[in-house]
């Protein structure tokens, strides 16, 4: 940066044997560049060198303290992500577990369905009815379930919910309905109906 | 110049001194942290090392045809303490510090485990006395979220939870013994879960970390040293509704007859997929102990052969028609006992006098000796050659493990009487799944597919690998098949179950079997295995259902399998929407 080099103020031709003019007053001189005239900026460039050094030990602090707390942050997050994880598949295992087709036939018994195995269909093309219609008389396989879930123990059945839950497993409960005949499930107080509005 | 020379002979002298010093501080230092404070310091490293964690992949899921899970995968929790340590500890309870002693920890401990207390201390005593310096034992295993959560709760400094990935079976015994179970350390054991244990099989992968001594994940520190792979899904062929309702209704007639053990097969005639393999006693995968006897934990369809008995009747009959020696109509005499030429003494079950039957009339009656006039007329070469064809004799192609082939000896092999027995389904033995695809195959215009349990292995992308061959092979002519089917209808129609099994609507073809069961020692039990095939509707075939039943004590005849026949074809007829018969059955004639 400093610059206190002799130089020519004035250039000699490139050719000076080609030059006609040849004189004292045409010599090159030399002379000393004044130092004085760098001292100020030289102060100035330091002082910015040090800021600079500065600013950037203070920029990466900063950064080093705001990485250490998005890791904390990341931390918390990945904790309440497992968490949550946790919940979600215990939630949906309660859920395939009440979906399996004994639960399923459990709750719909114990609602008062009984399924019919003998189908008739109304085709709506000309009116014809296929098949032997039949009304529903509950079929064997509407009784007991005897197709084990160890998972169901100790789940409720659906009407036994807003009762507060007694909390009868619905194999106890199917196994109790078993002696009420399969060719109609006793319904007490009428079939549940809609209320309608 | 002397001036000069002292001031810088002063500066190097104090340039040495400075460095001197500073060397000394580095030395001091050093041996500081390496020797003298060593000890603490490696101590303090500990907590700072990098952390190596197993990260699990989860073994593959087994599907139903709707995708419906029959097995998947959760993760359990072990739990686990350091007897050693086992002592009282402080907990912070409301801003002050409580003193819990060991007996209140345990009680705590079993309360969530449902152990005593006294088991749980019993545990840490009994670790403690085989090891003083033991530093684990088992509490229990596999607990799950909710019993996680409770007992990270406690709090307790000596009581640690481990992850276990397990396995659960959410529809229970729904196809229990088709997919198997996997044992406590996760090894697959029997059903799907060992057939197909390659398309199952996950990796655990390990990653290391590093972390501070808050135990906070450092950034950017993670390394993945080996990745987790996750196993892919198995996608059967099974409906798991139907399932059920098959295993109920077998359930329930087994009970009812008080039959040893039975299965129903149901199979889609035009694709050979199988949509309900039940077998009766079920196991239930979750809770495999509560099944005692061993054979009751896989599927005797596939692994149980017996003597078919008359069932088998079906297959002589279109081997006979397709060679172009009889039809339907072709008549012969039936005595109750024939003697043939070979020497042979061949006769029916119940006494009569010569019946004058058509081969109609043959199966309707299931006539023995009138099954041997027609299938005489084949050699032994060339119903050993239908047999085959038909699939008897081989595992079929399903790829359940521990599959029975059966025993169909070479025809060179059969003495007199097995060259008469085989006509009518004794002298060999078949699977229930051979019988179901000898149906199948007749159903099915005479072309046999192959038995389909597994329609593929599907990885998380949703390819499917593995998918098993869907090409028939052309067993019988398609007017033999035919043929045969409508005689079957006739059997349905007119044989003496004709009221147990009917189904208003549709026109079903099925054939009875009685058939003894061996009893191990070379001769017969006085049991009998009871079978019903057949499929529906007879003018559009659609689905074979075969139903076996063995030695049901109170009731020892077909009857007992007829009413499962009928419930099952009803729902599977209902459950598919099969478009009740329009045309007339066949008018065939049983006798002349």
């Amino acid at each position: 940066m400093s610059d206190n080099l002799a130089r020519a103020f004035e250039s000699a031709p490139l050719r000076p044997d080609h030059d006609p003019r040849t004189g004292a007053e045409e010599r090159r001189h030399i002379e000393i560049v004044s130092p004085s005239a760098h001292k100020r900026p030289r102060v100035v460039y330091a002082l910015s060198a040090v800021a600079c050094v500065g600013a950037v030990i203070v920029a990466q602090l900063l950064l080093s303290v705001g990485i250490s707390q998005g890791a904390y942050e990341i931390s918390a997050l990945r904790a309440s992500q497992v968490e949550l994880g946790r919940t979600a598949s215990s939630v949906s295992e309660d859920l395939i577990r009440v979906s399996s087709p004994q639960s399923l036939a459990a709750n719909a018994e114990a609602l008062g369905m009984v399924s019919n195995s003998s189908p008739a269909y109304l085709r709506l093309s000309d009116g014809a009815v296929l098949g032997a219609p039949s009304s529903a008389s509950g079929s064997q396989a509407g009784a007991a379930s005897l197709v084990p879930n160890a998972l169901l123990a100790g789940v409720p059945l659906v009407t036994q919910l807003p009762a507060g839950g007694q909390g009868t497993s619905v194999a106890s409960a199917a196994a109790a309905t078993a002696g009420s005949a399969p060719l109609a499930v006793a319904v007490t107080d009428g079939l549940p109906s809609p209320t309608t509005r | 110049m002397a001036k000069r020379s002292m001031s810088s002979k002063r500066r190097v002298a104090a340039t040495i001194v400075v460095l001197v010093a500073i060397i000394g501080l580095f030395v001091v230092r050093l041996v500081d942290i390496q020797v003298v404070r060593a000890d603490s310091l490696s101590a303090d490293s500990l907590g700072n090392r990098s952390v190596e964690k197993t990260v699990y992949g989860s073994r593959g899921e087994i599907l139903d045809a709707n995708g419906v899970v029959l097995a998947g995968t959760v993760m359990r929790y072990d739990v686990v303490v350091s007897p050693k340590n086992t002592s009282t500890f402080t907990r912070t309870v409301n801003g002050k510090d409580v003193s819990v002693p060991v007996a209140q920890a345990a009680a705590e401990i079993g309360a969530i485990t449902g152990q005593t207390a006294e088991a749980v201390q019993g545990i840490v005593t009994d670790s403690l006395t085989e090891n003083p310096k033991s530093d684990f034992a088992y509490i229990t295993k596999q607990v799950d979220v909710d019993a996680f959560r409770a007992l990270d709760a406690l709090d307790i400094p000596w009581l640690y939870l481990y992850q276990n990935p397990s396995r659960v079976y959410p529809n229970g015994a729904v196809a229990g013994n088709l997919v198997g179970f996997v044992s406590g350390e996760g090894e697959a054991q029997a059903g799907l879960e060992l057939g197909q244990d390659s398309c199952l099989a996950s990796n655990n992968g390990i990653e290391t970390y590093e972390r501070g001594a808050d135990g906070v994940r450092l950034p950017e520190s993670t390394v993945t040293t080996k990745a987790a792979v996750d196993g892919s899904d198995v996608v059967t062929t099974i409906d798991s509704d139907l399932q059920w309702f098959v295993q109920q209704v077998l359930a329930k007639q087994a009970q009812a007859t008080g039959a040893a053990w039975g299965n129903v097969v149901v199979q889609e005639v035009k694709t050979g997929k199988l949509v309900a393999v039940a077998d009766y006693p079920a196991v239930d995968p979750n809770n495999v102990s509560a099944t005692t006897n061993p054979d009751d934990r896989g599927s005797r369809a596939f692994s149980a052969s017996y003597e078919p008995g008359s069932t088998f009747k079906a297959l002589t009959a279109a081997s006979v028609i397709d060679a172009g020696l009889a039809d339907p109509n072709s008549q012969i005499v039936a005595p109750f006992r024939y003697l043939p030429a070979n020497g042979a003494n061949i006769n029916d079950s119940s006494g009569h006098g010569d019946l004058r039957l058509t081969l109609t009339g043959v199966l309707i009656e299931s006539s023995n000796t009138g099954m041997s006039k027609f299938g005489e007329l084949l050699n032994d070469q060339q119903r050993y050659d239908y047999m085959t064809k038909f699939g008897v004799g081989s595992v079929t192609e399903s790829g359940f493990p521990a599959e029975d082939s059966g025993i169909l000896h070479a025809a060179e092999n059969w003495d007199n009487q097995t060259s008469y027995a085989t006509m009518f389904g004794q002298g060999l033995t078949t699977t229930a799944l051979q019988v179901s695809s000898i149906y199948q195959t007749i159903a099915n215009n005479g072309v046999r597919m192959p038995v389909q349990l597994v329609s593929g292995c599907k990885a998380a992308d949703g390819t499917m690998t593995e998918v098993p061959s869907a090409e028939g092979t052309q067993v019988v002519s398609p007017t033999a098949a035919r043929e045969t089917a409508d005689m079957l209808e006739m059997v349905y129609q007119q044989g003496w179950l004709a009221e147990k099994w009917k189904i208003p609507g549709y026109r079903v073809a099925a054939k009875t079997g009685t058939a003894q069961m061996p009893d191990g020692k070379g001769g017969y039990t006085k049991g009998y295995l009871v079978s019903v095939s057949g499929f529906a509707p007879a003018d559009d075939p659609q689905y074979v259902v075969s139903v076996s039943l063995a030695d049901p004590v109170n009731m020892n005849s077909s009857a007992a399998s007829a009413p499962v026949f009928q419930e099952v074809m009803s729902q599977v007829l209902k459950k598919y929407r099969a478009v009740p018969s329009g045309a007339a059955a066949p008018d065939l004639s049983g006798t002349w």
